[in-house]
């Protein structure tokens, strides 16, 4: 008897419609085209008087060639060294004395640019965009410092961190460098292609990607759109559309057999794995299963990996899992964990593999699933609050989907998501054969203590 | 069902909406535009009532997104922590919602993560806050947990002792970072005997039993004078139906505020806090200013925005744009409960502090004195009006901002009318305000950086006050310790073979033999050192038996497959010969020596042998001539005897004398046994996780 109930119970649960409750609220999305190519969307949110200005240039790492990597990133920062009538690193002071937030972002796929201004400012954020647009300083001497201040940023984010030289390479040893150098190279570089810039790569680089017909340009928040209209008319519209840049494909197999790797890291005092596995792009039917998945299995304190790994087996200090898939070809699905004292990293992975099997043999429960959804939604909801999350999400549905619309009809996907779903999407793609194996072993003298 | 060619369609009708045969657009403006019409803010409305049990209820409606976040906050924070026990209120927060008599730490974060919630608690000096945000249609199960964890914490032991021992991790990080060192003596020092001065320590936090948790939440977690705001997809009908279910049966009153400690008020003084070999100094100036209802609030704000409150500042304009002294320089005014406080900061090189300081201290004077020019005022008041609305999108940041000026006395339209009291301050007043909040002759400057290069710079702007970083009153003359010839006492060196284990990362990865003994006509150490896989060691050092002045060492061995070699000849004050010293590169360096060394230096392999037999007593410092290979020059290091402690090594525990020795590459600590003959039982290398213990 008490079995029937429970089991009942626990089908409702996983019944319960998701449509009982508002979803998620739909974003009215606009739009509007300039003859040079430019693609304007834009949302109006008048609760408080803030506007969001976020352009992506569908340049990113992934349009990098052999010899030539760190060129997107590199560019990121030339982008704010001063334009025609911006001075040098100006830009962030016209948008810090108009109360201002902003900055930039370089992506596999796309390199964002964006302010965050009293709606009375909008003016001031397309105005700053379009003349660096138009008119970007492309100087030997803007060229050098940043070429400098890109290599000190590796140095530190990368080079000197435990685990971050490690992690960056998991990304990439899935994928083979003459099928898929898009995401097989490192995107901040190395350091001898940074070295080797040149001012006429820069140049080129700019006048190949950094053109109107090659950009959204998305604004989100309190405006008129006919004000809009006239701003960005008189902004941008002589600014000269480019041919379009070369396509780049990204070839590869799904499970062509595991890999293993192992790194040594001289600032890492813990061994550290790292499971990577190939998964679809954003788009892709099997994406909202997958993500579920990740968040079942990977974050947060009652998922899978913590409640297991960490706080029953107490064998790392930390286990998680996380996707990097916005963007348009495969994308990685990361399985991870540090290891405590005294548990070698040869453990670590046979607990992480053991948890990633539990899913793919048994599934997950109803309540798991619920939970998951719950998450999501929360999530999106918290994005939606802000004029920059509303912005962004414009711009990485208008990027990576068939349609900007799919914005508002993609959450109920992954309401729709079931158990069977993530038992599938698991089975398929959290196959040992699809995995790359990394093992970070701490090697050499710890860095010392505190000062600079 | 093509949605794709909807958007197309709306986006061809737009297109074509606009004016087609345009007029050619007028040519890009050189200039950047001017702002438009500055929009109202539309706050959303709020409402406020009181339950029977005293806890006062806000709620702020905002129905665009099926979102709640809800502060429970208390008006009891860390200044309420007993003296030797600060850290109270902050370890009662950690563990607050880490279970409840109904249910386990673990239970509680699935559930709320079940919900897509958060929940988590924090204790500020003033306030003591529950904050959880949750998708509106499950608020039932959120509101549920925070009357558990308010009402009913477990406040469990071993929750307590893991969130202790992050604490002590965070304290130790923090204490490495010379910003926190600046900020922890600053505090100290503009507040004197006021409670917000008062930061934890090691010692505070192991102090910090159960019960003192315990008694905390019951004496301040109660519910008359507390506040809960719910911001966010809730009406206020619903939010007092939920708070009386929740909260209804809850009673109880917190003991009265204690009165106000007055804080000191020291003259201007330099704190100069010595960091030796620090490459950076730290400043940071200022002093306690008043209450947070003090009516030059808002033009202390425009002034301190102008002083420093962002890369458009004078400090940071200055100090970073013209002269290239530092990456940032700023200041601001912070505002508590009770009596709040303004500060000054700079971080940059050593040679340039003493500029640096002279210059704040001129735009301190500048400040005061002189009327700010009319588009300096125009920027500030144009970032802190206009970025306001950016601090208050979300439905967490509104439950923030009305909570706080709730909870800090504001009154009631203080989020409405922030921006125009702003707006409204003309030069003059904020001039008036500058000279009120900037204590000129009652300003603490703090310093932390290598005194030895900055005290006599530093003299010239202001008395200065030398400490080490523990506090403790240095002279000047300790800051260039002469070396003087060692007191060995014979007794204290016996031949003895003495076997160690060696650990990294607390992981026994090698072993250490030392032998000490008497030739004929020297006295010799040896040391025979394993690191397992990283290689191998051998060192013998010979030294006159009588005067213990150096003769010769001689080491032989492999570190990560690189040559690790010594062969040096002390005579006739002269040091010569060749060294190899393994890299983390992965290249040995190739040294050769010849250099002057006085007759009574010692080779820093020699000090295991010789330390123990100094005449060691707590609190004692001995400054001594050292030669390492590797160095360029013979160098003073000092050794500081700290009072004896229990150490615990393989071999069993020992009463030891913690010895610090510094001044070379990696400071070392010698825990040397107080009986007679001594015995070095334990050496940890300072900043690494290497230790070397005896085992028999």
């Amino acid at each position: 008897m008490r079995v029937a109930r429970v089991s009942l119970f626990m089908a409702i649960l996983a019944a319960a419609p998701a449509t009982a409750q508002q979803v998620v609220g739909s974003v009215t999305i606009d739009s509007f085209r300039l003859a040079n190519g430019l693609q304007v969307l834009y949302a109006e949110q008048h609760a408080t008087p803030v506007v969001t200005v976020d352009l992506w240039y569908r340049v990113g790492a992934r349009n990098e060639r052999p010899k030539l990597s760190g060129f997107a990133h590199l560019f990121e920062h030339m982008m704010f060294q001063g334009s025609a009538h911006v001075g040098k690193a100006e830009h962030f002071k016209y948008v810090e004395r108009a109360g201002g937030d902003e900055n930039g972002s370089t992506h596999d796929d796309y390199t964002n640019y964006f302010e965050t201004l009293p709606s009375n400012r909008l003016n001031l954020a397309l105005w700053l965009e379009a003349d660096r647009m138009r008119s970007l300083a492309v100087t030997q001497q803007n060229l050098e410092n940043q070429r400098q201040a890109v290599e000190e940023e590796k140095r530190l984010r990368v080079d000197n961190q435990p685990y971050a030289g490690a992690l960056r390479a998991s990304l990439i040893w899935p994928y083979d460098s003459t099928n898929c150098f898009a995401y097989a190279h490192p995107g901040i570089g190395v350091m001898e292609d940074l070295d080797s810039a040149k001012l006429a790569d820069v140049q080129a680089f700019h006048d190949t990607y950094y053109a109107p017909n090659n950009t959204t340009l998305v604004v989100a928040g309190d405006f008129k759109p006919a004000d809009l209209k006239q701003l960005v008319t008189r902004y941008f519209s002589d600014i000269p559309s480019k041919p379009a840049p070369a396509a780049v494909t990204c070839n590869y197999k799904l499970s062509p057999g595991i890999v293993e790797r192992v790194v040594a890291d001289s600032h890492a005092t813990l061994p550290a794995v790292i499971r990577v596995y190939r998964i679809p792009a954003a788009a892709d039917g099997d994406t909202p299963a997958l993500d579920l998945l990740n968040t079942i299995l990977g974050q947060g304190e009652s998922s899978r990996l913590n409640v297991e790994v960490v706080r029953r087996d107490t064998a790392a200090v930390n286990a998680s899992s996380f996707s990097v898939n916005e963007r348009r070809g495969p994308g990685s699905l990361l399985v991870l964990g540090i290891a405590n004292q005294g548990v070698t990293a040869a453990r670590l992975d046979t607990l992480l593999a053991a948890q990633v099997e539990a899913i793919r043999a048994n599934g997950v429960t109803a309540d798991e699933l619920t939970r998951a959804k719950n998450q999501y939604r929360a999530g999106v909801i918290e994005s939606r609050e802000t004029t920059f999350g509303v912005a962004e999400a414009i711009n990485y549905y208008s990027l990576l989907f068939p349609s900007v619309s799919d914005m508002n009809t993609d959450p109920q996907r992954y309401l729709a998501v079931t158990a069977d779903d993530i038992k599938r999407v698991a089975a398929k793609y959290l196959d040992p054969a699809n995995a790359t194996v990394v093992t970070v072993n701490p090697a050499g003298k710890t860095q010392s203590g505190g000062d600079q | 069902m093509n949605r794709r060619a909807g958007v197309l369609a709306l986006a061809t009708v737009t297109f074509a909406s606009l004016p087609a045969a345009a007029q050619t657009p007028d040519s890009f403006p050189p200039h950047a535009p001017s702002p438009t019409t500055l929009g109202p803010v539309r706050f959303p409305p709020f409402t406020e009532s009181t339950l029977p049990n005293g806890m006062t209820l806000l709620v702020v409606e905002n129905h665009s997104q099926p979102m709640l976040s809800v502060s429970l906050s208390f008006k009891a924070g860390s200044t309420r922590d007993p003296a030797g026990k600060e850290g109270v209120a902050e370890l009662t927060a950690q563990i607050l919602t880490k279970g409840s008599a109904k249910h386990t730490g673990d239970q509680i974060s699935a559930l709320i993560e079940g919900v897509g919630g958060g929940l988590s608690a924090s204790a500020g000096a003033d306030f003591f806050t529950i904050s959880e945000n949750v998708l509106s249609d499950h608020a039932d199960v959120a509101l549920g947990l925070l009357g558990e964890v308010s009402r009913t914490p477990a406040l469990a032991a071993n929750e307590l002792e893991i969130a202790r021992t992050q604490a002590l991790s965070s304290l130790q990080l923090e204490l490495s970072q010379p910003a926190s060192i600046a900020a922890r003596f600053f505090r100290q020092t503009i507040y004197g005997k006021n409670p917000y001065g008062r930061d934890a320590t090691e010692a505070s936090y192991k102090a910090i039993t159960r019960l003192d948790v315990t008694a905390f939440a019951k004496k301040y977690l109660v519910p008359s004078g507390a506040l809960l705001v719910m911001a966010g997809d809730v009406t206020p009908a619903q939010a007092k139906a939920w708070a009386t279910k929740v909260f209804g049966t809850w009673r109880g009153v917190p003991p009265p505020a204690p009165a106000p400690v007055a804080a000191a008020s020291p003259k201007t003084e330099i704190l100069l806090i010595n960091r030796p070999g620090s490459v950076q100094a730290n400043i940071i100036m200022g002093n306690t200013t008043y209450g947070p209802l003090d009516s030059s609030y808002y033009a202390t704000r425009v002034a301190m925005q102008v002083l420093g409150g962002g890369a458009d500042a004078r400090l940071f304009l200055i100090l970073r744009e013209a002269k290239g002294w530092t990456y940032g320089a700023y200041a601001g005014l912070s505002r508590y409960r009770g009596l709040g406080f303004w500060q000054a900061t700079f971080e940059g090189r050593t040679a340039v502090a003493d500029s640096a300081l002279a210059e704040m201290l001129h735009q301190v004077d500048l400040l005061r004195t002189e009327a700010i020019p009319a588009n300096e005022l125009a920027a500030a008041k144009g970032f802190l009006v206009g970025s306001f609305p950016l601090t208050i999108e979300t439905s967490d940041q509104v439950a923030g901002a009305v909570g706080n000026a709730k909870l800090l006395g504001l009154g009631n339209n203080y989020v409405q009318t922030y921006r125009e009291r702003l707006n409204a301050i003309t030069a003059t007043q904020a001039e008036a305000a500058a000279a009120k909040a900037l204590h000129r002759d009652h300003l603490t400057i703090v310093v932390v950086g290598d005194a030895q290069a900055l005290y006599d710079k530093l003299k010239g702007l202001a008395p200065v006050k030398l400490m080490d970083v523990d506090g403790h009153v240095m002279a000047a003359s300790d800051l260039n310790p002469t070396a003087a010839v060692l007191t060995i006492d014979p007794s204290q060196i016996v031949a003895h073979r003495d076997s160690f284990v060696v650990f990294v990362q607390g992981r026994a990865l090698g072993t250490q033999v030392s032998e000490v003994r008497r030739a004929a006509d020297s006295l010799v150490y040896e040391e025979t050192l394993n690191f397992g896989p990283l290689g191998t060691q051998h060192t013998v050092v010979q030294m006159d038996p009588a005067s213990y002045r150096m003769r010769q060492v001689d080491q032989t061995g492999k570190v990560n497959g690189q040559d690790a070699l010594i062969h040096l000849v002390y005579a006739g004050g002269r040091v010569k010969g060749s060294a190899s010293q393994p890299q983390a590169s992965g290249t040995a360096r190739a040294i050769t020596v010849d250099t002057a060394a006085s007759p009574d230096a010692h080779d820093d392999n020699a000090l295991a042998t010789l330390v123990p037999a100094l005449p060691l007593a707590a609190g004692k410092t001995f400054a001594f001539g050292v030669f390492a290979a590797g160095d360029p020059a013979e160098r003073v290091w000092t050794a500081k005897v700290i009072p004896p402690d229990t150490v615990t090594v393989p071999a069993g525990k020992f009463t030891a004398y913690r010895v610090e020795l510094r001044g070379g590459e990696s400071g070392l600590d010698y825990f040397i046994t107080t009986t007679g003959p001594r015995r070095l039982v334990r050496i940890d290398v300072v900043g690494q996780p290497l230790s070397i213990q005896l085992a028999k």
